[in-house]
C-alpha cells in the first residue's frame, strides 16, 4: 500500500520475498479445463464488457499469463491481470480492478464469496477433482447410523462434488441435506449459470423457514428439526474457510474428507477452548481505551459501513478510536502504535480470525468488539464471523445499547476496575476534544478526560526532536535523504 | 452511645478451633441478639450454610452490638470521660483456618481492639501467632481470652496449682509473642497482658461462662476490706494466702496456698463438679453462698448436664467477663484513631483528612475505609462494608470513592469516581438494618458503591484526601483452578460469576489467561470454598474444573554464555542483550517494594550497590522493572555511547514488559531475571526505529538470553507447620518427606507433649496433604501451610525427561502451545 511504498524503491520490491510456494505451470493443454477459459469468454461477450480484470491468488500468479492469453485470444476486450491483492487472496480486489477501470472481474480460486459493492464478478472455483465413491466409503464409515442427521458442505474448490456425493447418499441415507453456495448478489446477472444449477438442487417450494445460509452456504433442514442436532460432514482440508465454518456452527460436530489424502475423520478441534479463547479477546476489548479499526478489506460491500458503525460503537462506549489501512497485516506493522490497546479487524469472515499471538496487542472482530461494548448484546454462545450480520437489518443486529454513563465492572485481566460507559469527569466539566494535550507552562500535562493517544504520547520518555523556536538561525531548506532505509544515497558510509 | 468514647471497635482473632465463634455467641446473647439458651451453640455469626456445616468460619461477619453496662465498669474505663453506660461493641468474628486469614486481615482495618482467644489445652498454635502479628502491625491492641478451661478441669483433671501452672504458661507465650512482634515504645502503651490488668479473661465458651479476676475481687473486696485493684494483684502469680494467719505473703510458706488457687479455682471446681454431677442440693448451696439465688423449679428443669450450664452461666456470665474487659481494656476509637492514622494515611498528616482522623473529627471531611464486600439481598450486589475513621456517612452523600490505582491531585480521574450513597447499613450477622447517619468510628456497610471498587477503597468527601493504604495480605494466591463451562452459551455468566466472586474474597484472583480462566487462592480449602461459591452462587451454572495447578516462573541460573542478538523484521536495527540472575534476596525486595521502580534513581542505586554488590554505574541506568513495570525482573542499559539508545527506550520497556510477563519456556511469568542491554545498532530514521521493529526484537533478544542462560523453573514453596504429639512426630515427618518436604526445625514444648515441626515443601505437593498427614497420624497432627518463597526445581526445563522438562511441557499442552519449548534457533539473530 501506499505507506510502504513510499519508502521502497523498485529494487527493493524484486528482492522482496513472497511467503507462497509456488505451484509449477499447468500444462497449456489443461489451461483451458481448469481455468474454464471458454466460460468467461462466454461471460464477457455475452455482457458486451470492455475491460477485464483477472484476479489470481498468489500461488497461481504462475498461470496467469498464460490464462490472459488464452481469453484475450478469444474476446475483443482488453484483459488484464491484477498483481498481488493487498488483503487476503480470497476476497475480490475492486480497489485494484477500478485503479484501471475495468468494468468487471473474473476471481480464480478459492473465495470466501463475500458480496462486492460494484463490479459485476465471475467466480471461476477452480475445481479440484473429488473421488465421489471414496468420499462416500469414507462417509458410511464415519457414520455407521443411517439415521445420523448430516448436513454435507465443501470447500468452494470441491463444492462441485457435493451434488454428485448427495445422489450417492440419499438412498441408504434418509436424513442427509446437501448444500449449496450463495454467490454474492451484488449483481444478480453475473453468476446466474451457476445459481440456476443451485436452484435445481433445491426446488422452489422447499424454500421455506427452515431454510438456513452460514457462510454463504445455503441448505434446507425438514421442518421439524433443528441445527445443533446435525453434523457437518466437510470435503476439503483445514484452512482458514473450514475454521471459519466451525466457529459459525460451534454447536454442530464436525467430520472432514480431505479428497488429496483421501482420509475422512472427525475434527478434534476443541470447540469450546476456541470459543473461550475468543471470549478472552472480549475481555482484552472490554479493557482497552484506545482501539485501532484495522481494515482488512476494500473489496467487500459495506466495509465503510462497518467502519463507521464500530466508530458510533467505539465512541458511546468511551473508547477512542483510530482507523488504520495498513494492507497485509503483520506484527511490525502493527507494532508501530504503541497507544493502541486493542485492534479491531474488519475483513472477510475467512480472515477475520486471526491468531494474534505474535502481535504485541491482540486483534479482535467486529463481532467481539460489539459484544464488548454493545449492552444490549448478550454471549449466547453464538459466534459470527461475518461482520455483515452485525449491520442494521442484517440477522445479527441488535440495536446499540449504552452502558449507563460510569458504570463499571471489574477486569478479569489486570483485576482492576475498569469504566465502562462514557465516563463523566471526575470534575464535572468536560474538556472537549482530548486528542491534543495541552502543556501548561511547567510542562505538566493538563487534565484530560479520557485516556488517548495524544497522553500517551506526552508520557513517553522521548518526545522527539526539542524544536528550539528562535534560537536556531533560519535556514534555508536543504535537500534531505533519498533512497532506501538500508542505505540512504547521501549517507556517509 | 453515638460518641466516639461509647465506641468499641473489636475482632475476635484466634487460631482454628480455639472457640472464637463459640465465644462470640455469648456477646450476642447478652445484646439480645440471639436467645441465651442457644448461646455456644448457635455458632451465629457463621451465617453460611457450609460454614455450619463444616464446623468452621470462612467469612469474617460483622456484628453490631448495644449494650448497656454497669455503673461499676464504668469506673474502670481507662478513656475518659463516659457521659452514659450505653456502649456500641462493633465485633468482627474472623476465620481461624490459614487459608481465611485475608478475612482477618480485613476485619483487623476496620478494628481498634482484638480478642484474641486461646485454647488453654493446646496453647499459642501456629495461627495465634500470625494473626497476633498482624494485628500488632496494625496497631490492633490485643485482650486475651483464653478458653476451654472447663476441659482443662474435667478432661485433663488438672489439680488446681497444675492448673494455674498451665494458664500462666499460655499467657506467658502470648507475653512472648507481643513482645516480639510489637514496635518498641509503642503509642498503644504497654501490650502486657496480665491477669491482674483486668485484660486477660477464663472462659467456657460452650458452657457460657467466663471470668476475670475483677469477677472474684469484686466479691472479695468487701470482704476482705480491701479495694479492688489491691486484691487483683493477689489473686494472680505469687501471692500465697495463709489461711491460719490471715496473712498474705510474696513466699510460699507452709500451709499457705496461692491466691488464685484458694479463692478462684477452688470455689469455681467445687461448683463445677457439684453441677456436673447433677446433684442440684449441693449446687444450690453452694449458689446461695455466692448470694445467687436459683429457684428450684429451673434447677429441676435444667437438671443433668444442663445443670451446669445453668448454674455457671448465672455466676459467671460469659458476656459480661468479656464485655467489661473490652470496654475497660480495649481502646475506643477516638484513643485509637490518635496513633493509628500515621500507619493508616498515604497522604501529609497535617492535611485536613489526615486531621480529622487523628482527632475522629465528626465535623470533618467524611474518611472511611471499605475493607471487604458483603453479599446483599439483591442477587451479585455487595455492601461494601468498612470503618468510618472521621466525618459522618449519611444516606444519599456525595463521596468521592477512590480505588488503589487513585493518585490524589495528579488531575486524573483514573480509579475515581463521584457517586451519591444509596444507603447506610447496620451489619447484625446474618442481616441488616437501615441507618439514616453514621458517625466516626463505627463500621458499617454502604449500598451503592459496591460497583466501583474492586475489592477495597477509600471514601471521602475531601476533594484533595489521600487514599488510606491498601491491605498488605501474609499468604499469596498460589494455588490455582482453571474452570470451563460445559456449554458455549454459559460462558459469559461464568465471567460474571468470576467477578462477584472476586469482590466477596478479598484475597482471590480470578483472571483469565489467554482463553483459561483460572481462579486462584490461598490455598487447597480457600480454593475448594471459592470453586463452589463461583459455581453454586456467582455464576449459576454448571463448571468444569481442572485439579488445582500451581503457578510456575521463569529464571535463569547463570549469565548467558553469549551475548545474544536479534535483528529487527527490516533487518535495519540490532539488538544485543544477555541475561543473568539477579543476586539472592533482591527478587523479594523487589516484592516488598524496598527496591521499587518509583524510588529515586541515586537512592536506589545506593542500595542496590551496598546491600547486592551491584556495580555503582549499573545500579544507576535500571531502565525499568518488570512484568507491569514493578516484578521482580530488571533491564540495564549497560552500553555505552550508543547512538538514539533513549529513542527506543519506550519501546525497549515495552518489549522487556511483554517478555517478562509471558517468558520464553511456558509462558509463565519471570522472575529473578535481569537482562543487559549491551549493545546496539540502531537505524537514524525514527520511520525505521519505531515500536513496530523494536518491540519484537527486544521480545526475541531477551528470549535467546534467557535460553542461553541456563534457564530454570521456579516453583512456589509452602512454609509448613505441623503441631502434634510427640508420638507420632515420626508419621508426620515420613508424610512430608514423601512429599519433598524438607525439616526446617523440630521444636518441642516445654511444659506441654506438643510438638511442632516446621518443613518447606512445595506447593505442588501439598495437595491432599492435610488428609494424608491425618489419615497417616490417626488425626493428631494439625498442618498449616502458607506460601514461603520460590524454589528452583531440579532439571534443565529444555530436557523433556526432567521433572521441569515434564512440568513445562504440561503447562505449554494445558495453554495450547506447541509442546516442547522453542529452541534457539527461533530468537537468536546471526551478524
Amino acid at each position: 500500500m501506499a505507506s510502504t511504498s513510499a519508502f521502497s524503491s523498485a529494487d527493493d520490491v524484486v528482492d522482496r520475498r513472497l511467503t507462497v510456494v509456488p505451484q509449477s505451470a499447468t500444462d497449456a493443454s489443461d489451461l483451458p479445463v481448469r481455468y474454464e477459459t471458454a466460460r468467461c469468454c462466454g461471460w464477457i461477450q455475452d455482457r458486451n464488457f470492455q475491460k477485464v480484470a483477472l484476479q489470481f491468488p498468489d500461488e497461481l500468479l504462475v498461470d496467469a499469463a498464460a490464462v490472459q492469453w488464452e481469453i484475450q485470444k478469444m474476446v475483443t476486450a482488453s484483459v488484464f491481470i491484477l498483481g498481488d491483492t493487498s488483503y487476503g487472496s480470497c476476497c475480490v480486489d475492486e480497489v485494484a480492478a477500478e485503479h484501471y477501470q475495468a468494468d468487471c472481474i473474473i476471481h480464480f480460486g478459492p473465495t470466501c464469496l463475500s458480496p462486492t459493492r460494484r463490479l459485476p464478478v465471475l467466480y471461476v472455483l477452480f475445481a479440484q477433482p473429488v473421488d465421489t465413491q471414496d468420499a462416500a466409503d469414507q462417509f458410511q464409515v464415519l457414520f455407521p447410523d443411517q439415521q445420523s442427521k448430516v448436513i454435507l458442505m465443501a470447500d468452494t474448490v470441491y463444492h462441485h462434488a457435493v451434488e454428485p456425493l448427495f445422489q450417492r447418499l440419499k438412498e441408504s441415507y434418509t436424513n442427509v441435506v446437501s448444500s449449496y453456495l450463495r454467490f454474492p448478489d451484488s449483481d444478480s446477472s453475473s453468476h446466474d449459470e451457476i445459481k440456476e444449477d443451485s436452484k435445481d438442487a433445491v426446488p422452489q417450494e422447499e424454500r421455506s423457514s427452515c431454510d438456513h445460509c452460514k457462510c454463504n452456504r445455503h441448505f434446507h433442514l425438514p421442518q421439524d428439526s433443528c441445527l445443533d442436532e446435525y453434523s457437518i460432514f466437510y470435503i476439503g482440508s483445514e484452512g482458514l474457510a473450514l475454521t471459519n465454518l466451525m466457529m459459525t456452527l460451534n454447536r454442530c460436530a464436525f467430520f472432514t474428507y480431505c479428497p488429496c489424502s483421501r482420509t475422512g475423520r472427525k475434527e478434534t478441534l476443541n470447540v469450546n477452548k476456541a470459543l473461550m479463547k475468543r471470549y478472552y479477546m472480549i475481555e482484552r476489548a472490554k479493557d482497552a481505551s484506545i482501539v485501532g479499526i484495522v481494515v482488512g478489506t476494500l473489496g467487500v460491500a459495506h466495509t465503510q459501513d462497518m467502519i463507521s458503525y464500530l466508530k458510533t460503537l467505539l465512541r458511546s462506549a468511551g473508547k477512542k478510536s483510530y482507523t488504520f489501512v495498513v494492507g497485509k497485516l503483520n506484527p511490525a506493522k502493527l507494532g508501530n502504535f504503541m497507544e493502541v490497546d486493542v485492534f479491531v479487524l474488519v475483513a472477510c469472515p475467512q480472515n477475520s480470525l486471526l491468531d494474534s499471538r505474535e502481535f504485541y496487542r491482540p486483534i479482535v472482530t467486529p463481532f467481539e468488539m460489539d459484544v464488548a461494548c454493545n449492552q444490549a448484546r448478550e454471549w449466547t454462545g453464538d459466534y459470527v464471523t461475518d461482520f455483515l450480520q452485525l449491520l442494521p437489518g442484517a440477522a445479527h443486529h441488535i440495536p446499540m445499547q449504552m452502558a449507563v454513563p460510569d458504570s463499571t465492572d471489574v477486569s478479569l485481566i489486570s483485576n482492576k476496575l475498569r469504566s465502562m460507559g462514557q465516563r463523566t469527569t471526575a470534575e464535572g466539566d468536560d474538556q472537549g476534544s482530548t486528542a491534543v494535550v495541552l502543556r501548561s507552562e511547567a510542562m505538566a500535562v493538563t487534565t484530560v478526560s479520557a485516556e488517548t493517544a495524544g497522553e500517551f504520547l506526552s508520557a513517553r520518555s522521548w518526545r522527539g526532536l526539542e524544536r528550539k523556536l528562535g534560537e536556531t538561525p533560519v535556514e534555508k531548506a536543504k535537500e534531505g535523504r533519498s533512497g532506501i532505509a538500508l542505505g540512504y544515497e547521501n549517507e556517509p558510509q | 452511645m453515638r460518641h466516639p468514647r461509647h465506641i468499641r471497635n473489636m475482632a475476635v482473632i484466634a487460631h482454628v478451633d480455639h472457640g472464637k465463634t463459640t465465644l462470640t455467641d455469648s456477646l450476642l446473647a447478652r445484646a439480645g441478639m440471639i436467645a441465651a439458651t442457644q448461646a455456644g451453640d448457635k455458632r451465629a455469626t457463621d451465617t453460611r450454610p457450609d460454614e455450619q456445616e463444616k464446623g468452621i468460619t470462612i467469612k469474617s461477619t460483622v456484628v453490631s452490638l448495644y449494650y448497656q453496662v454497669d455503673k461499676q465498669v464504668l469506673t474502670h474505663v481507662s478513656e475518659s470521660p463516659t457521659v452514659s453506660n450505653e456502649f456500641l461493641v462493633n465485633l468482627v468474628d474472623s476465620p481461624g483456618h490459614v487459608d481465611f486469614s485475608p478475612e482477618v486481615t480485613a476485619a483487623l482495618r476496620i478494628t481498634d481492639g482484638a480478642m484474641v482467644v486461646v485454647d488453654a489445652i493446646s496453647g499459642v498454635c501456629v495461627q495465634t501467632e500470625t494473626v497476633l502479628r498482624q494485628a500488632l502491625a496494625e496497631r490492633i491492641k490485643p485482650v486475651l481470652v483464653i478458653n476451654k478451661v472447663d476441659r482443662a478441669i474435667f478432661e485433663k483433671q488438672l489439680e488446681p496449682e497444675e492448673l494455674f501452672q498451665s494458664l500462666k504458661a499460655v499467657v506467658d507465650k502470648v507475653n512472648a509473642v507481643v513482645s516480639t512482634y510489637s514496635e518498641d515504645d509503642s503509642p498503644m502503651g504497654s501490650l502486657l497482658l496480665d491477669p491482674c490488668l483486668g485484660n486477660v479473661v477464663f472462659a467456657s465458651g460452650l458452657h457460657g461462662w467466663a471470668f476475670g479476676l475483677r469477677n472474684f475481687a469484686r466479691r472479695y473486696s468487701a470482704k476482705f476490706k480491701v479495694p479492688e485493684d489491691k486484691l487483683m494483684k493477689r489473686l494472680w502469680g505469687n501471692s500465697f494466702y495463709d489461711p491460719k494467719t490471715r496473712k498474705w505473703s510474696q513466699v510460699q510458706t507452709d500451709g499457705s496456698v496461692r491466691g488464685f488457687n484458694k479463692f478462684i479455682l477452688e470455689p469455681l471446681m467445687m461448683l463445677l463438679r457439684a453441677s456436673k454431677a447433677g446433684e442440684v442440693e449441693q449446687t444450690s448451696q453452694l449458689l446461695t453462698k455466692l448470694d445467687l439465688h436459683l429457684s428450684a423449679e429451673e434447677m429441676e428443669e435444667a437438671g443433668g448436664k444442663n445443670l451446669m450450664r445453668m448454674a455457671m452461666k448465672h455466676w459467671l456470665p460469659a458476656a459480661d467477663a468479656m464485655l467489661e474487659m473490652i470496654i475497660t481494656c480495649l481502646p475506643s476509637p477516638a484513643l485509637a484513631q490518635t496513633y493509628r492514622t500515621q500507619c493508616l494515611y498515604e497522604g501529609p498528616l497535617d492535611d485536613a483528612a489526615a486531621v480529622a482522623m487523628c482527632n475522629c473529627d465528626p465535623e470533618g471531611p467524611l474518611m472511611m475505609y471499605v475493607s471487604k464486600m458483603v453479599p446483599a439481598s439483591d442477587k451479585g450486589r455487595f455492601y461494601a462494608v468498612g470503618r468510618v475513621f472521621s466525618g459522618v456517612v449519611s444516606s444519599g452523600l456525595n463521596v468521592r470513592i477512590m480505588g488503589p490505582d487513585y493518585k490524589p491531585d495528579s488531575g486524573k480521574s483514573k480509579d475515581l469516581y463521584l457517586k451519591k450513597l444509596s444507603g447506610v447499613k447496620l451489619l447484625m450477622g446474618a442481616t441488616v438494618g437501615s441507618l439514616e447517619e453514621a458517625p466516626c468510628g463505627s463500621i458499617v456497610g454502604l449500598v451503592g458503591v459496591d460497583k466501583y471498587l474492586a475489592k477495597t477503597g477509600t471514601i471521602t468527601t475531601f476533594e484533595h484526601a489521600h487514599n488510606i493504604k491498601v491491605l498488605k495480605f501474609s499468604v499469596s494466591p498460589v494455588v490455582r483452578a482453571a474452570v470451563d463451562v460445559v456449554k458455549p452459551s454459559d460462558l459469559a455468566k461464568l465471567v460474571e460469576g468470576m467477578r462477584r466472586l472476586s469482590k466477596s474474597d478479598p484475597m482471590v484472583q480470578c483472571t483469565t489467561d489467554g482463553g483459561q480462566y483460572v481462579v486462584a487462592g490461598a490455598g487447597e480449602l480457600h480454593l475448594e470454598i471459592c470453586l463452589k461459591d463461583l459455581e453454586l452462587v456467582h455464576a449459576g451454572v454448571p463448571i468444569k474444573k481442572s485439579e488445582p495447578i500451581v503457578r510456575y516462573c521463569e529464571t535463569v541460573s547463570s549469565p548467558s554464555d553469549r551475548v545474544c542478538l536479534a535483528k529487527s523484521g527490516n533487518k535495519l536495527n540490532r539488538l544485543y542483550m544477555s541475561a543473568a540472575p539477579l543476586p539472592d534476596g533482591l527478587p523479594e525486595a523487589i516484592d516488598e517494594a524496598v527496591v521499587s521502580a518509583s524510588q529515586k534513581v541515586k537512592e536506589r542505586a545506593h542500595f542496590l550497590s551496598e546491600n547486592f554488590a551491584f556495580d555503582p554505574n549499573e545500579a544507576h541506568k535500571i531502565w525499568c522493572f518488570g512484568p507491569n513495570g514493578s516484578g521482580p525482573n530488571m533491564l540495564l542499559d549497560t552500553s555505552f555511547a550508543v547512538q538514539h539508545m533513549q529513542d527506543i527506550r519506550d519501546a525497549v520497556v515495552a518489549g522487556f514488559q511483554w517478555a517478562t510477563s509471558e517468558g520464553v519456556l511456558c509462558e509463565e511469568t519471570m522472575r529473578g531475571v535481569r537482562i543487559n542491554l549491551t549493545d546496539a545498532t540502531i537505524h537514524s530514521d525514527p520511520a525505521h526505529r519505531g515500536g513496530g521493529q523494536i518491540i519484537p526484537t527486544t521480545r526475541r533478544a531477551i528470549f535467546a538470553s534467557m535460553l542461553t542462560a541456563q534457564p530454570r523453573l521456579l516453583e512456589p514453596v509452602f512454609l509448613v507447620e505441623v503441631q502434634c504429639t510427640d508420638d507420632v512426630i515420626g508419621g508426620a515427618m515420613g508424610v512430608i518427606a514423601h512429599r519433598r518436604g524438607q525439616i526446617v526445625e523440630e521444636v518441642h514444648q516445654a511444659d506441654s507433649p506438643l510438638c511442632i515441626i516446621r518443613a518447606h515443601m512445595p506447593v505442588n505437593e501439598g495437595f491432599g496433604f492435610t488428609e494424608e498427614l491425618r489419615g497417616s497420624t490417626g488425626g493428631k497432627a494439625f498442618p498449616q501451610c502458607v506460601f514461603d518463597h520460590w524454589q528452583v526445581m531440579p532439571g534443565d526445563p529444555l530436557e523433556p525427561s526432567s521433572r521441569a522438562g515434564v512440568i513445562v511441557s504440561q503447562v505449554r499442552q494445558r495453554k495450547g502451545l506447541s509442546v516442547s519449548a522453542p529452541g534457539l534457533d527461533n530468537y537468536l539473530d546471526k551478524l
